[in-house]
């Protein structure tokens, strides 16, 4: 950047180890970080990098099996092997952090006022009386309304953002040299995450600190960061300033990460396709409390009179953050949930038939979840997930049939089927997804419903997971509703888009219209939030 | 929050009243009666103390009579022994079981609290194997079995302190040390494992990572919210230690209420057997409701509306 | 963390790999825990001494030695020596023969005897005479009876030793068989009453929480009805009700049980019925019932072993309580509660009583704990 100077933070040869049952784990191999003052660093990688670690192992923070080693220089002061009193000088006062989960990292039995209050009593010696009045100060410099309200207010009665600015807030309290922000919005909602970027920004301006920003999400890292570490399996494969990177990668690895962007378009289906799937008025209302000496419950409108329609060959991309009700929308229309309206299938209503009418339908209308973990059954084996479809629509198969139709879809997917009697544990997020998938398609089903099936991926992972449902598509004219709050891979998916808030379409529209024409204010504030710095291409 | 209390209470009273009942007719279908001694009465007297104690009126109206009575804090005479009325006998006996119970309960609390966090905060030392092994032999042997044992050493063999009996602080300290040791081995064992939770959680660490000294991180975050399940823990533990022990009783002769029912049911004396099971009854609603008002005092999280 | 996107050969690939599921991890880290392992011996061997160990101690359970009341453990055998002795030189005395030094081994006893005159076979009489002592003959050097005339030979006599490895309670009868039997009741008690809380419980539980909304309501409100009753008081109603049966003390101790189980598993079916996995079997169209077999109760499995485990031995304490109030198994039989009943009455002056049942059965508890403990971290590790 400028004439040499001298880092605040100097990382040489960093490693840290675990000790488990099954010998040691090394999560950073030998590291080399330098964070000058005032300016924003970003260590990018995918989980299992050891981006997190590191810092851990920095702020000595690790687990109890977790040893750091190496040298952290903060202005000639060695951090790494400090004993915890020292390091408790600097930690919260000179150097301070804040975490991905804002709702477990507070304590949810005191008060956010005592709990910023904390680091200004211990560190300055601060009074209480003092104290609560810089609180209040910090309050309002990280934008909390109401400030002398909020103070007394528990972590549980505020929302994840405001969380957030809490511990934002927290981590200013002492004028830090260096703040570490370990995915501070990985949690949280895309125009949520926004603001607090925007707002980390604004800070560092004003107050002039150091950030280090740990993310996954090279987005994020193209729109704030000065310079940028990529790591890859505990060690540091690239480093430099970010438009150089992002320009000219070098490393191979680096360039797959940027190159993970989802790209293409979907063309729309031509204007002969049949509807196979409409949903008219649809509403899910859920009823939460009440029950006896407790007063009436309260009505919540997950889906509020939602209208939609799938074309043979179509792929409509739902987007919304959380509590849009997007998830209930697509369980609605595959009959899973009960609601209200009217949903037809291939022209026939299927609104009001029961469990048994519905069986023989649902060979035809698939899901597939978010979660590659949960979604599938922990104790039994992966052929025998993939076929359990089988058993209940095609009973006559024999036992060897359905191996085989089970290696076939294995092979679809592109998974070797050798591994069907494997559990699902001893795969990984993104084979897991690929089982989901194969459970799916097995089937042989023409409507397949993708609630955020890439959302707990990593990047690279993503790319394959969307080419492998493309191609699924290609081959046998499938037709997808396509949910989720990713925005690009969304864009690279869909043909036409459904913008959701609160149970009800803000807007809806082919993708192109959505994206580069969007009308409705909340869906200008969505693209924008989600698409600064994402629109990258390669060349 | 009153309000909660309120409706608590209300909702004891149709459980009371179910208890009451159930009990009632069970002990009355058991076969025998108050008077059936081992040398058989005189039909004629047999007759004359079953009207004097309205045992021959039929079961329903006994019911009736003795609810009746029940609501005006009567419970009436007790048949075996037949100087005292139930009420009377409990006179007696529940303060002796009270301060029995008590003092246990308390000892067990304090010494089972900083025992258990010791062992969290040096997990894998010495003491915390110490601790976890002296745990597990609390928990374990049961009271009849450590009972006889301590008044065989130290009352018989050793001769320190009187192997029964009631009436000097001495003979309170075998009692207390029997009924306490297995609670403070509960204690401790809840306290380790929920400290240890709580010293690997989020908030922990993000009370490390802000510096602040050692006994914050651990006084007010950690042992804090480790304190929540033993709460939960205690509300029907002191009832049960409040109300007498019966073996603890038996063994070292104590003159507490914990042997009523046992003796009541074995001697056919109902009204004791129904004045202990109400007397019970309450104690375990009310101990039920001061955890959960304590717990939600602790916990923000938890609120009754 | 690479996909295996790789081409396949079919005929290679058509046989497929073995699997790790998650019972065998959990078998595999059960197996590295040795204090469970030890505990799981310790249970065996119990078991085994329980079931079988009476047939093969020499004293039934109920054989009363009136001779031998609170007799103290011993290696030895009974009559002792320094009992036996005397009596046999007293026998002899009578006779008016010089007697050389007596032997005693596990069956017999016998006396080098010698006289100036002939010695008369009569003088066996003596022997017999006394309770101890039966088949009294004389022999020579040899074993062979002894020859008319002989002026020296060898008194020889039965004796009936018994031994009593534990000792003999109030009554006179061997402690040992007693606890053996003691053993036998106690783990049988503690096993079926186990079981039907498990058989009630699961069935109650699954079905509050998998049928959910109104009938788990109520199902629930009935559990906590019964909850709150001092159920303690309700076991002794039974028992003092229908008097002291064998069977009806585990149906008794069961009911009492079933009702933590209930709550467990209707817990684990709630929280199992909201998982996506469950979710996914509905999307294909699965039936309750294979919903049920295939992903509930595999699931639900774990859990309910690990609390099988912690209800045996309060099922054994529960009883071992009914037994030391006098209202457990009833006399000859006998339980390891009743035993430290007896023994605690006996304390003073024969503390074996006390002692050895006491043992046997903290024993079992703590073998109960550990294998509790060691199954539990097995089946649900987290770092420790």
């Amino acid at each position: 950047m400028d004439a040499p100077r001298n880092p605040i933070l100097r990382v040489r040869n960093l490693e840290v180890n675990f000790e488990t049952n099954d010998g040691t784990v090394r999560a950073v191999k030998g590291i080399d970080l330098d964070v000058f003052p005032g300016e924003t660093v970003a260590i990018v990688g995918e989980s299992g990098s050891g981006k997190s670690q590191a810092t851990m192992g920095i702020m000595g923070l690790l687990a109890a099996n977790g040893r750091a080693t190496g040298s952290a220089l903060y202005r000639d002061q060695e951090l790494v092997g400090l004993s915890e009193r020292k390091l408790n000088k600097v930690r919260g006062e000179k150097i301070t952090m804040i975490f991905q989960e804002p709702m477990t990292s507070l304590d949810p039995l005191y008060r956010i006022g005592r709990q910023i209050a904390e680091p200004l009593v211990h560190h300055r010696g601060m009074s209480a009386r003092a104290a609560r009045a810089r609180v209040i100060e910090l309050l309002q410099l990280v934008g909390i309304p109401n400030p002398k309200k909020r103070i007394d207010s528990y972590p549980h009665e505020m929302s994840g953002g405001q969380r957030q600015r809490v511990m934002i807030a927290m981590a200013l309290a002492n004028d830090p040299d260096i703040l570490i922000a370990d995915e501070p919005t990985t949690a949280l909602d895309v125009t949520i995450q926004a603001q607090i970027l925007e707002l980390l920004a604004d800070l560092q301006k004003r107050l002039g600190m150091a950030i280090v920003f740990i993310t996954h999400d090279l987005g994020i890292v193209r729109r704030i960061a000065d310079r940028v570490y990529v790591m890859r399996l505990g060690k540091v494969v690239e480093s430099g300033k970010t438009s150089e990177i992002f320009a000219q990668p070098n490393d191979p690895y680096t360039r797959m990460l940027l190159a993970a962007e989802p790209t293409g378009t979907k063309a729309p289906p031509p204007e002969t396709a049949p509807a196979l799937i409409e949903g008219r008025d649809i509403c899910v209302v859920f009823r939460v409390g009440g029950g006896w000496l407790g007063g009436d419950p309260t009505e919540i409108r997950a889906v509020d009179g939602i209208s939609v329609s799938l074309r043979q060959g179509q792929t409509i991309g739902i987007v919304g953050e959380s509590g849009s009700g997007k998830s209930t929308l697509g369980r609605a229309l595959l009959r899973l949930l009960p609601s209200e309206g009217e949903v037809r299938f291939e022209g026939r209503d299927i609104s009001r038939l029961d469990r048994g009418e519905l069986r023989p339908l649902r060979k035809r209308l698939q899901l597939v979840f978010q979660d590659p973990f949960g979604s599938l059954s922990p104790r039994m084996t992966v052929g025998q997930i993939v076929t359990e479809g089988l058993l209940v629509h095609e009973p006559e198969l024999s036992g060897k049939d359905r191996d085989r139709r089970a290696v076939a879809a294995l092979e679809e997917v592109g998974l070797d089927p050798a591994m069907r009697n494997r559990y699902p544990h001893e795969f990984s997020g993104g084979q897991r997804q690929r089982i989901a998938i194969a459970r799916a398609i097995i089937l042989k089903p023409k409507v397949l419903v993708l609630d955020e099936p890439t959302s707990a991926l990593d990047r690279s992972v993503q790319k394959q997971i969307v080419d492998l449902l493309r191609d699924l598509q290609r081959q046998h004219g499938l037709s997808y509703f396509f949910i989720s709050h990713d925005l690009a891979v969304v864009r690279a998916m869909s043909d036409y888009i459904i913008v959701m808030k609160d149970g009800k379409i803000v807007e809806e529209g082919p993708t192109e219209t959505i994206f580069d024409r969007p009308e409705q204010p909340y869906t200008k504030t969505l693209m924008a939030a989600a698409l600064e710095g994402t629109a990258l291409h390669i060349g | 929050m009153i309000l909660y209390v309120l409706r608590r209470l209300a909702s004891a009273v149709p459980t009371l009243f179910l208890i009451v009942t159930i009990s009632f007719f069970m002990i009355r279908l058991a076969p025998g009666g108050p008077f059936d001694l081992e040398r058989p009465l005189d039909p004629v007297i047999m007759q004359n103390l079953q009207r004097a104690f309205g045992l021959d009126l039929p079961l329903w109206q006994q019911y009736l009579l003795y609810l009746g009575n029940l609501l005006q804090g009567d419970l009436g005479p007790s048949f075996t022994r037949r100087d005292f009325t139930v009420v009377d006998l409990f006179r007696y006996g529940l303060p002796v079981s009270i301060v029995i119970g008590g003092l246990a309960l308390s000892i067990a609390l304090v010494v089972g609290l900083v025992l258990g966090a010791l062992a969290a905060l040096r997990q894998n030392s010495w003491i915390d194997y110490a601790v976890v092994g002296t745990a597990t032999f609390g928990i374990t042997i049961p009271t009849f079995v450590i009972a006889p044992l301590l008044s065989l050493f130290f009352g018989v063999m050793m001769g320190w302190l009187p192997a029964g009996g009631w009436g000097t602080w001495k003979h309170a300290v075998l009692p207390i040390t029997t009924l306490a040791l297995p609670q403070i081995a509960i204690v401790a064992r809840l306290t380790r494992g929920a400290t240890i939770e709580a010293l690997r959680s989020n908030h922990v660490r993000t009370a490390r990572a802000y510096g602040l000294p050692a006994y914050v991180v651990v006084g007010a975050h950690a042992l804090r919210g480790a304190v929540l399940p033993v709460v939960s823990y205690l509300g029907p533990t002191a009832a049960a230690l409040l109300t007498g022990s019966v073996v603890v009783e038996t063994i070292f002769g104590i003159p507490g209420i914990g042997r009523y029912f046992v003796q009541g049911a074995l001697g056919r004396d109902y009204t004791l057997v129904m004045g202990t099971v109400v007397v019970i009854a309450c104690f375990v609603i009310v101990f039920n409701l001061i955890v959960d008002i304590l717990y939600a005092w602790l916990d923000p999280r938890v609120r009754y509306d | 963390m690479a996909d295996t996107t790789t081409a396949i050969e079919p005929a290679a690939a058509l046989a497929p790999v073995a699997g790790r599921s998650l019972w065998q991890d959990a078998w595999r880290r059960l197996r590295r825990n040795r204090a469970a392992i030890a505990s799981a011996v310790v249970l065996l061997l119990m078991a085994f001494a329980g079931i079988a160990g009476p047939w093969f101690t020499p004293h039934p359970y109920d054989r009363i030695y009136p001779q031998y009341v609170r007799a103290p453990a011993s290696l030895d055998a009974y009559p002792q020596e320094d009992t036996i002795i005397p009596q046999f030189v007293s026998a002899l005395e009578r006779a008016r023969i010089t007697i050389g030094e007596v032997e005693v081994d596990s069956s017999t006893v016998r006396a080098p005897v010698s006289d100036d005159k002939p010695l008369d076979p009569r003088i066996v009489r003596y022997v017999d005479r006394s309770d101890l002592f039966n088949n009294a003959r004389l022999e020579d050097a040899d074993g062979n009876p002894l020859a008319e005339g002989a002026t020296s030979g060898v008194m020889v006599a039965d004796v009936q030793r018994v031994r009593f490895y534990f000792g003999t309670d109030a009554n006179g009868r061997d402690l040992l068989a007693r606890i053996l039997i003691g053993i036998r009741i106690s783990l049988a008690i503690g096993v079926l009453a186990s079981v039907m809380a498990l058989v009630v419980g699961v069935a109650y539980g699954s079905i509050a929480g998998y049928v959910g909304g109104r009938l788990d309501n109520v199902m629930m409100r009935v559990v906590d009805i019964l909850y709150s009753l001092p159920f303690i008081f309700f076991v002794i109603l039974l028992v003092v009700f229908f008097g002291r049966n064998f069977v009806l003390i585990f149906i008794a101790i069961g009911c009492t049980e079933w009702l933590d189980m209930a709550r467990i598993v209707r817990g684990q079916t709630l929280s199992l019925r909201r998982q996506e996995f469950v979710q996914a079997a509905e999307a294909l169209g699965v039936g309750n019932r294979g919903i049920l077999t295939r992903h509930i109760i595999p699931n639900t499995l774990g859990p309910v072993v690990v609390f099988v485990t912690l209800l045996v031995p309060k099922a054994i304490l529960l009883e071992s309580l009914l037994s030391f109030l006098g209202l457990g198994v009833q006399e000859p039989l006998t339980s390891l509660g009743l035993l430290i009943s007896e023994g605690s009455d006996n304390m003073r002056s024969a503390p074996w009583l006390l002692i050895y049942p006491a043992v046997t059965l903290t024993a079992i508890l703590f073998a109960l704990n550990f294998l509790g403990d060691g199954l539990r971290d097995a089946l649900d590790p987290k770092d420790r």
